[in-house]
């Protein structure tokens, strides 16, 4: 069998997703014989040109130089796969696009003329057509090599879409929003993390982003009620994953 | 008999012919069924608060019951169906089921346990071998919660049938009934007196007084036609306006037997297929190739309402609700089951 060619990638972002392929300390070697890794700066020196038959691609766009390479790397690639939250949503940096980069510029750089980055932090999907997403900050690893090893068994890899409380309760988790009144994004985002934070008795803090057909507006209604104050409310939507449009509806209404 | 002295010995006898017994435990500020190994473990000198989205512990000697039911082990959230090897052979998982026995369940739970088995005994291989190595003790129960409604749906708050012992705590005594010929040997085992009439008097008029604790406004009678006659009516939009779809109603219902079937690969070339819980409630749950019979939210949750009241009657020849209020417990966002059939029934 031929091995699968793979290209890891990020563009801004902090790195965590991609060494979820090195944290398979376990499985590495056994997956390495069915995947070459042709490009992975974070693994290896040797870079192999594409085309690629997978690109698993880190981090959110922010300069133009970076939409260039985007769209080389989907050109170059059979299946392109945003990995994480900052490539499916934007991450934490797209957390900017509530202020004035112009303004961030001049505190951070000596010279700010020299720095040239878009108004908006975006994820992949407004550039180019992503074919898979891979949520979470970080990504799972368990979820990143199912993914992977779905395709190996040429399977349309299928990963969860409803919610954390799903995978919360068949886990046997107490729900800490009904007996302790802890905020919890569970019911609004994506499983397949496996319900981690619940499962140590804090709330979802919503780093996979929005479920399929999410509720919202209907939590925050809930925390209202609950007494959580508007500030901690709008701070909880405008995470790991602001730029989502499911949480922007709750977190834009604060400012 | 003396109650807490009476039941460490049935707790006892049960250990003495090899049950393994499942209990409430106190764990994570909830009542759990879990494995007890000593009676000591039991929960006691707890009583659950419920109430439409919120559940608490505080200091009592009466309590109802948390998110676990039966169906935690009759009906497991993850179960192995089989294993694929590299070579593409099949081979069963070994299921070893240990003899058990449920100790103090609610009337409630009992119900649910006899729902199951319409759906699952004799179809389902795991259930029904744990149902036949399942003994049933149930306690009555004397003081429904702010969320049951097990005397509407004919379930409770006394347990009639199909178990193997019944108790009834009443002050420091125990009233016991025996329902099987296991029970009858624990009664001899435990030295009963026969029941006098005074104590008798006080059991008949605590349970009544319990029963109309734990009515929600409707009864059982005709109510699959009647709310079949609703299927369009707007209250199921209207309730459904806050529903998040999060489905924890179907988790903790215990007796949603709703399953997805899921292929776990593994690096060495094999792979598992598991059956996990899922729900109605869910996006992707009505969701098949080339189309979504339900992608309406509320659609869903009419689905929830109507198939608990009236298919289940259909397909099963019983309701698929019990009363135990768990839905309403334990839904985010406190969604009355109750407040919706009612709902349904006035408009």
């Amino acid at each position: 069998m031929s091995k699968l060619r793979v290209a890891v990638y990020k563009f801004s972002s902090c790195d965590g997703c991609q060494l979820q392929f090195l944290n398979m300390e376990e499985e590495l070697l056994q997956l390495t014989d069915m995947v070459e890794f042709a490009l992975f700066y974070e693994a290896r020196k040797a870079v192999e040109p594409g085309p690629y038959d997978v690109a698993f691609v880190e981090g959110a766009v922010s300069t133009t130089h970076e939409i260039e390479i985007l769209k080389e790397l989907r050109e170059g690639s059979g299946i392109l796969v945003a990995l994480g939250a900052c490539a499916t949503a934007g991450g934490i940096q797209a957390l900017r696009n509530w202020a004035n980069v112009e303004e961030f510029k001049k505190y951070v750089y000596p010279r700010p003329e020299w720095i040239e980055v878009l108004e908006k932090v975006e994820p992949l999907s407004t550039y180019v057509k992503v074919d898979y997403e891979i949520r979470g900050c970080p990504v799972s690893k368990e979820q990143l090599l199912s993914f992977v090893l779905q395709l190996l068994k040429g399977k349309t890899p299928r990963l969860p879409v409803d919610s954390v409380c799903l995978e919360c309760k068949r886990k046997g988790n107490v729900c800490v929003l009904v007996t302790k009144g802890i905020p919890c994004l569970g019911p609004v985002t994506m499983s397949g993390c496996g319900a981690i934070c619940p499962s140590y008795g804090r709330g979802c803090y919503g780093c996979y982003g929005p479920m399929i057909d999410p509720r919202p507006a209907g939590l925050n209604e809930l925390f209202k009620e609950l007494g959580v104050s508007p500030k901690e409310i709008r701070l909880l939507f405008k995470q790991f994953t602001a730029s989502a449009k499911e949480f922007r509806e709750v977190h834009g209404g604060y400012g | 008999m003396g109650g807490n002295e009476g039941l460490r010995l049935l707790f006892d006898e049960l250990q003495r012919l090899d049950y393994v017994i499942v209990g409430h435990k106190v764990v994570d500020g909830a009542l759990r069924l879990e494995r007890v190994n000593e009676f000591n473990e039991l929960a006691v000198g707890v009583e659950d608060v419920q109430s439409p989205g919120r559940y608490s512990l505080v200091e009592g000697d009466f309590f109802r019951h948390g998110p676990d039911s039966p169906k935690k082990f009759l009906y497991p959230s993850e179960l192995v169906l089989f294993k694929v090897s590299p070579d593409w052979s099949i081979t069963s998982p070994d299921v070893k089921i240990d003899r058990t026995a449920f100790f103090g369940l609610k009337p409630c739970d009992l119900a649910a346990i006899k729902v199951l088995d319409r759906v699952l005994l004799n179809v389902d291989e795991f259930y029904t071998l744990y149902r036949e190595n399942m003994a049933i003790i149930v306690e009555n129960c004397t003081r429904p919660g702010n969320t049951c409604f097990c005397a509407s749906m004919g379930t409770g708050p006394r347990a009639r049938d199909s178990f193997d012992l019944a108790y009834t705590r009443l002050g420091d005594k125990l009233v016991m009934e025996a329902g099987s010929e296991l029970g009858i040997r624990l009664l001899n085992a435990l030295e009963v007196e026969p029941i006098d009439d005074v104590t008798y008097g006080d059991f008949v008029r605590v349970l009544n007084e319990a029963a109309e604790k734990a009515r929600a406004g409707f009864e059982a009678d005709n109510l699959p036609e009647l709310l079949e006659l609703k299927i369009a009516s707007p209250v199921f939009r209207e309730v459904a306006e806050k529903c998040l779809g999060c489905a924890n109603c179907n988790m903790v219902c215990p007796t949603c037997f709703c399953f997805d079937v899921i292929d776990v690969p593994r690096v060495d070339g094999s792979a598992e297929r598991v059956r996990v819980w899922d729900g109605c409630l869910n996006y992707t749950y009505a969701q098949v190739a080339g189309g979504h019979f339900r992608p309406d939210l509320w659609a869903r949750y009419r689905h929830f309402v109507l198939h608990k009241f009236t298919y289940w009657m259909k397909q099963f020849g019983t309701y698929g609700c019990v009363g135990c209020g768990r839905c309403v417990t334990w839904c985010p966002v406190g969604i009355d089951l109750r407040e919706a059939v009612l709902k349904l029934l006035r408009r």
